[in-house]
């Protein structure tokens, strides 16, 4: 009984594999735009973030819109290269990692705040580091159990080491000849909070917000140090795009994004998700320093 | 040199040894400060979010997780059992009375295994794109070879005196193979294949490389934003998904256990395979995945010679090779022994089903979560890496070595038993007697799976290989990912190597005559 069943679900299955094969519809990538982000935010944002920004270009554009949400730094730059991804926002220094390897992209728009960004550098109260008054008291780190986020984050990980290394420390200087890399910004306040480690390196706007939200406990944990200010986060756009959707199509999208304002209760959501009041407009030339540190510290080869 | 020859139930014992310096140096780095995030995170398991997008986006994550997992389990068992049997030696001995191409075919087979398949896929994803098939080629590459592992080595763990009596008496190669390995074979296939599935549900955080989702995505992107309750919303629904399969495959292996005919569990085991791979792909054509899109070719440019030299100066080897090897001795440790002493120390019915549920958990959570965990209550140091991976290892480890002894009759632990020895002493010799060597074959691999997944635990301070392959990947520089590669497949081959001559040294004859003469 038992063998006669199994040997026909054998055989319809055998039957089923051609059949998927030939029946699925074949999606030329030509008439969808592909979107995809950085992930360092939570799935619920993002995905509620992302299904707004697709039906608001889908509309403006009159194109179809997918979200494609990859969840690693450098997949997304894989997948930026090899064709599977039309528009990304990328980081600082993965946008200039996947625009290296992709000839003909261009950077066509980033926030407001992006343009002068900054990362912050906290301590544990316990830990006796005193807040700093430049720079150079960088130094005092020395020895310090210290942690960035992403290793391929901007703001938690290539300006904090930049900003170290013009200071005099090596990153074999922390405690224990290196310094951890918690995964990502929150995770490296919640880490320095808890004492684990004493200091760390992040994003200032996602330290504030979690100060917004309550999720810092000020007694526990503390600014002592702001960086200067660099050029990070932006949208990226494949250079091909225009030979697909027709000419002038980046031109559009760039209106597009440009164009989002609060009057709008849909773009108004998606800017004060994004932690924006606008998108400005931008271009390659903003991130050769980034691309200069970026090489400097061989995250750019 | 001599080494002393202990008996196999003591070795599956020693191991736990090293969990002494571990919670030594944890325990004396422990702190308080990370209370309320930890509060916070166990507040959230009985208030996981019901906001219905995270529930909707959940459920969507658990049905790719499951699709796929379905679809690359079936794949790699068929795969793996294929390969397993032609890496076997009992094999080759019956064919050609030479075993060397077992060797050859084991140790090519340790070069896919030796690479995590996260690493794998971001090394495809350069090649082909975000294509889902490619996401199902990288996770089915590390496992059909660690499948072809399993099933080798438990071949030619076999009792060989039937094939050979067989075999003496005229029996034909290939029908005295089946009649005499196989039966013994299939409740370790079961048991194993059983097992597998639940790794590949585990595993597949690698689908969000590819852009597909899936519920380890939604667990990576909770994590990284310390959003608790929607964590546990995920942890929940692939727990009760854990559960079902546990529930599904206990029954399936009670059921007429052993006395099923060979050809009987045969088509079965066909039947649920293709059965598998038919659902699969329907269920990934209707939650609108299609395998081929975004499939295409893009070469990269290959290190040169003068690269490759220079990143063999650039990079401290003995520091990173050395610090891989010591995560992945202390961690095997740990797992090894711990689920050992755990079921002699504490028999109890009770204590062994709360044992059991411990060890699920342990596998559900994902070890960068419960590193995260850990180092919000002590500072970062090896041993915390360390204990991050046996602590999840050992729920695997624990569960083969339950289903093992279940699975056995237990006249011997009644006899030793009845005899007024102790209960634990009984269990000892009686039940994981039997059971040792198989179990320390399952503990080999089990210290290859550990040594791949310190790729994932580098947030220590930057520690051990798998780090540096990480930061190597997101660098771009192909001539170190080559080379740390390279160093992964190396330790791997040099740790099987030593595993094989120890099993042959400590489990030759004369010692499991010794451990019976003991019974």
């Amino acid at each position: 009984m038992i063998n006669k069943i199994s040997r026909r679900f054998f055989l319809s299955s055998l039957l089923l594999i051609p059949s998927l094969i030939i029946g699925t519809e074949v999606i030329t990538s030509e008439d969808v735009l592909v979107i995809g982000a950085i992930p360092d935010q939570n799935p619920e944002h993002l995905n509620r973030l992302y299904k707004m920004l697709s039906n608001e270009l889908e509309k403006s554009l009159n194109i179809r819109v997918k979200y494609l949400p990859v969840t690693s730094y450098p997949a997304a730059v894989s997948a930026f290269r090899t064709g599977n991804l039309d528009l990304v926002w990328f980081g600082g220094l993965t946008g200039v990692q996947a625009r290296i390897q992709t000839p003909g992209s261009k950077v066509i728009a980033q926030r407001d705040i992006d343009i002068r960004f900054r990362s912050v550098f906290i301590a544990n109260t316990k830990s006796k580091i005193p807040v700093l008054q430049n720079q150079n008291d960088l130094k005092k780190l020395k020895g310090k159990r210290f942690t960035f986020g992403s290793e391929s984050s901007t703001s938690g990980r290539l300006m904090p080491q930049y900003f170290l290394q013009e200071a005099g420390i090596k990153t074999t200087d922390f405690k224990g000849a290196r310094p951890g890399f918690s995964g990502s910004h929150d995770a490296t306040i919640a880490l320095v909070q808890s004492g684990s480690y004493e200091a760390g390196a992040l994003n200032k706007q996602v330290w504030q917000s979690n100060i917004k939200r309550g999720r810092v406990n000020k007694i526990k944990v503390k600014v002592i140090w702001e960086t200067p200010t660099y050029a990070d986060y932006h949208w990226l756009a494949q250079g091909s795009l225009d030979q697909r959707f027709g000419s002038g199509f980046t031109k559009r999208l760039q209106e597009t994004l440009l164009g989002m304002n609060q009057y709008s209760k849909n773009q108004k959501q998606i800017l004060e998700m994004f932690g924006a009041k606008r998108f400005i407009s931008a271009n390659n030339n903003q991130y050769t320093n980034i691309e200069r540190i970026g090489r400097q510290l061989g995250k750019i080869r | 040199m001599k080494l002393i020859k202990f008996p196999p139930p003591i070795l599956c014992l020693i191991p736990a040894i090293t969990l002494i310096p571990v919670l030594g140096q944890i325990f004396s780095e422990i702190h308080v400060g990370g209370l309320e995030v930890l509060g916070e995170f166990f507040y959230a398991a009985v208030h996981p979010s019901f906001n219905p997008l995270v529930l909707q986006s959940s459920f969507q994550g658990l049905q790719v997780t499951v699709a796929t997992a379905l679809l690359s389990w079936s794949i790699s068992i068929s795969i793996g059992l294929f390969l397993g049997f032609i890496s076997s030696s009992v094999f080759w001995k019956c064919f050609c009375a030479q075993e060397w191409q077992s060797t050859a075919i084991k140790n090519s087979l340790a070069i896919p295994r030796s690479i995590h398949e996260l690493i794998w896929g971001l090394l495809l994803l350069q090649l082909f794109g975000t294509s889902p098939l490619v996401a199902i080629i990288a996770i089915c590459i590390p496992y059909s070879c660690l499948v072809a592992k399993v099933i080798g080595n438990q071949l030619d763990s076999l009792d060989q005196k039937p094939l050979i009596a067989l075999r003496q008496g005229g029996g034909g190669t290939f029908s005295s193979i089946i009649t005499t390995l196989l039966p013994p074979l299939i409740p370790k296939i079961k048991s194993y294949g059983g097992y597998r599935l639940e790794c590949a549900l585990r595993g597949a955080t690698l689908l969000g490389v590819f852009g597909m989702g899936g519920i380890g995505t939604e667990m990576q992107l909770t994590l990284q934003s310390l959003e608790f309750r929607e964590m546990w919303t995920s942890i929940w629904m692939l727990g009760g998904v854990m559960l079902a399969l546990e529930t599904m495959l206990n029954y399936l292996r009670r059921e007429q256990n052993t006395k099923k005919k060979i050809e009987k569990f045969t088509a079965q085991f066909i039947g649920i395979l293709a059965l598998s791979i038919g659902i699969a792909l329907l269920w990934l054509q209707r939650i609108d995945i299609n395998l081929f899109s975004g499939f295409s070719f893009h070469p990269i440019i290959l290190p040169t010679f003068e690269e490759l030299t220079n990143a063999i100066y650039e990079l401290e080897w003995a520091t990173l090779i050395s610090q891989t090897i010591l995560i992945t001795v202390l961690a095997s440790g740990i797992a090894i022994g711990v689920p050992v002493i755990g079921l002699m120390m504490f028999p109890s019915k009770t204590s062994v089903s709360l044992q059991r549920i411990s060890w699920a958990f342990l596998r559900l959570i994902p070890p960068p979560l419960s590193l995260l965990l850990l180092l919000l209550c002590t500072n970062p140091s090896l041993s915390v890496a360390a204990l991050t991976l046996g602590l999840h290892h050992l729920g695997v480890m624990g569960r083969l070595l339950k289903e093992g002894i279940s699975d056995q009759i237990n006249h011997n632990y009644l006899a030793i038993y009845s005899l007024g020895t102790g209960r634990r002493l009984a269990w000892l010799y009686g039940c994981l007697s039997p059971q040792s060597r198989s179990y320390l074959a399952y503990a080999a691999y089990r210290a290859d799976v550990i040594l791949r997944e310190t790729v994932v635990v580098g947030i220590v301070g930057g520690v051990g290989l798998g780090w540096q392959l990480q930061e190597s990947l997101s660098s771009y520089a192909w001539a170190e990912v080559a080379l740390v590669t390279t160093a992964y497949t190396t330790v791997t081959l040099v740790g099987e190597y030593i595993s094989d001559n120890g099993r042959k040294y400590w489990m030759s004859p004369q010692a499991s005559k010794h451990s019976s003469q003991l019974i």
